[in-house]
């Protein structure tokens, strides 16, 4: 399932529009065998007060099985609370959210299991440390799944190392970590559930850029290794260019564009227009086009932006040349 | 969790939300006392009156007054079925309504049980217009603070208390949303709050009371260090942004309040006068 996307390019015309309640919104990202299919999903708070606010407006979207899929998009954009809907925690008044195909709410006594299936780790969360020991918390989640004494050292074990938990704080008390730490086996705890889906809110929030580097590379090498489908919200489109396969951008309630990076940052000027910046590579290579020099739309990594760059001096080299000899 | 007690002030422009806390204290205060020594039909009436004319008074929707009374409909509704079956007329000529098996119903006990829901009724109403719907938090625990000071005469931290409240009340809501975060997350970890026995229940909340109570801790922890930063030294010589000043309002809702609990000492010695005024 992992490698067959070049099908799946976005429906053009589904991109953007004002959809508004048609009954059916093309599904954004579309793929044929997708891990999550949100379809058609109305989000409302406090619906039926005076304080009534749509936080999600026909939300059609596809996750690929196997990808890194960034969410970008501002505070209050609807990010967070899509992510609360993918194992259940909240449940959206209209539109169902499949999980391979099958509706999570199918039987809402097992939403449970669908917890297990798609691990969630939200917005801060070293503060839902509890434990005595490092070893403990990380085992928590699952301890609540019932698994033998073996299985769940061996998931510790494993989800301690992808996270990034040295072997030596297993035993030290989860409050005497520092913050960095504390996140990092907030994260493992959650692995150790080995769900099929991963979803991280926020994961590498108010971290140093070190702090925030090893946290991505972290996730991604867990993703290659495990194959396990992973979600990452953030607001930094420095690190979604940098770490997610495919990108989701969420804008006013709705998604305004999914695909993945070089989709998605070929429309970089689209992305200014709704106040999200773009990756500061992508921002320079614009500036240089909009100044005359051909460079092609769309790069987000400074080693493309090199390669570009090195391909029209070497060009411009040879003309001059040409143009000697002439 | 929404609609909790301390959450309920309600803005609106009306006298009763101008007026001095400290005044409406001392109304609230009176108006339980008076509540309690009302004793006949026609003073249960003037309370229940009274009730009605301080939510046209202070302008809240009548909407919402009732939606708070809501919540205490159970109680109510205990007190008053209780009252019905328990009261038993022992004075000469008194003939029970009902009596059927083991059950006697007897007009005293209908009386009773309308007497007590007015009392509950008013009371309800009465400190919640004056205190929490017409009154902010910081200005309730301000009014305390003004209230309570000739105790500092006897060594009462009185300051302290009040900042103590002060603190309290602002952090309800904070924890509030913190404990629901922190829920949220277990469950997703696969913590269950709902099934099993009640012993597995109450160890099911360890993962919550523990992140809560160290997130409390570290939270007192900054704040103190914040009030340090700002140079808190307790309440000598620190005077306030918003000086309480008594108006001619307060002073007449005082009096107003005053004459209404005369009013009703007095219909209670009048009522005993004349039978017909059924007379607890």
């Amino acid at each position: 399932m992992k490698k067959k996307d070049k099908i799946s390019r976005p429906n053009p015309q589904a991109v953007g529009t004002e959809t508004g309640t048609a009954p059916s919104v093309p599904i954004m990202n579309q793929t044929e065998n997708p891990k999550i299919r949100l379809e058609n999903i109305n989000y409302y708070y406090g619906k039926g007060t005076p304080f009534e606010v749509k936080a999600l407006d026909s939300v059609s979207l596809d996750i690929h099985a196997g990808k890194l899929t960034g969410i970008i998009g501002h505070t209050g954009s609807g990010k967070s609370t899509l992510v609360q809907l993918l194992n259940g925690l909240s449940r959206a008044g209209e539109g169902r959210v499949l999980l391979d195909g099958t509706d999570i709410w199918a039987k809402p006594k097992d939403i449970g299991r669908i917890r297990y299936r798609v691990g969630l780790v939200m917005q801060y969360p070293e503060y839902q440390l509890f434990e005595e020991t490092v070893f403990a918390d990380i085992a928590f989640g699952p301890r609540n799944m019932g698994l033998s004494e073996e299985e769940i050292r061996e998931r510790v074990v494993e989800a301690a190392a992808f996270a990034g938990v040295p072997a030596d704080l297993m035993d030290k008390s989860p409050f005497d970590l520092s913050g960095g730490q504390k996140r990092r086996v907030a994260i493992a705890g959650i692995m150790a559930m080995r769900p099929e889906v991963l979803v991280l809110d926020e994961p590498a929030a108010g971290l140093d850029p070190q702090g925030r580097h090893t946290i991505f590379q972290g996730i991604r090498h867990y993703n290659r290794n495990t194959g396990c489908t992973v979600l990452i919200v953030s607001h930094s489109m420095e690190d979604m260019a940098q770490y997610c396969d495919d990108v989701v951008v969420m804008a006013h309630a709705k998604v305004l564009m999914a695909g993945d990076r070089d989709y998605i940052f070929s429309r970089a000027d689209e992305l200014e227009a709704v106040g999200l910046d773009i990756p500061q590579v992508t921002k320079l290579c614009q500036l240089l086009r909009r100044g005359g020099m051909p460079m092609p739309a769309g790069l987000y990594t400074v080693e493309a932006a090199e390669e570009a760059l090195e391909a029209i001096f070497s060009q411009a080299k040879g003309q001059r040349k040409g143009g000697k000899q002439a | 969790m929404k609609g909790f007690a301390f959450g309920q002030y309600y803005p609106a422009r009306s006298v009763l939300h101008r007026m001095d806390p400290r005044a409406k204290v001392i109304c609230a205060v009176a108006y339980i006392v008076a509540s309690f020594l009302c004793k006949n039909t026609f003073s249960f009436l003037l309370l229940l009156v009274s009730a009605f004319a301080l939510i046209l008074i202070s302008r809240i929707p009548m909407k919402v007054v009732l939606r708070s009374i809501k919540a205490l409909i159970f109680i109510m509704a205990f007190t008053a079925v209780l009252n019905i079956f328990w009261i038993v007329d022992t004075s000469e000529g008194a003939a029970p309504l009902v009596d059927f098996w083991v059950i006697k119903i007897y007009a005293k006990g209908l009386y009773h049980a309308a007497f007590i829901l007015v009392r509950i009724l008013a009371m309800v109403i009465g400190t919640g217009l004056f205190l929490t719907y017409t009154t902010t938090p910081i200005a309730l625990t301000d009014a305390l603070e003004s209230l309570l000071r000739p105790l500092a005469k006897i060594k009462v931290p009185v300051h302290a208390f009040a900042m103590m409240m002060t603190i309290a009340l602002r952090f309800i809501p904070t924890i509030m949303e913190e404990t629901e975060k922190i829920m949220s997350a277990q469950k997703a970890r696969g913590a269950d709050f709902t099934t099993g026995s009640l012993a597995k229940r109450a160890k099911a909340l360890i993962p919550i009371i523990v992140p809560l109570f160290a997130s409390a801790f570290r939270r007192a922890d900054e704040l103190a260090t914040a009030m340090e930063c700002r140079c808190y030294h307790g309440g000598e010589g620190r005077t306030k942004l918003r000086v309480l000043k008594y108006h001619g309002r307060d002073a007449f809702a005082l009096i107003f309040v005053a004459l209404f609990i005369g009013g009703i000492v007095a219909i209670n010695i009048f009522g005993r006068k004349y039978g017909w005024l059924y007379t607890m």
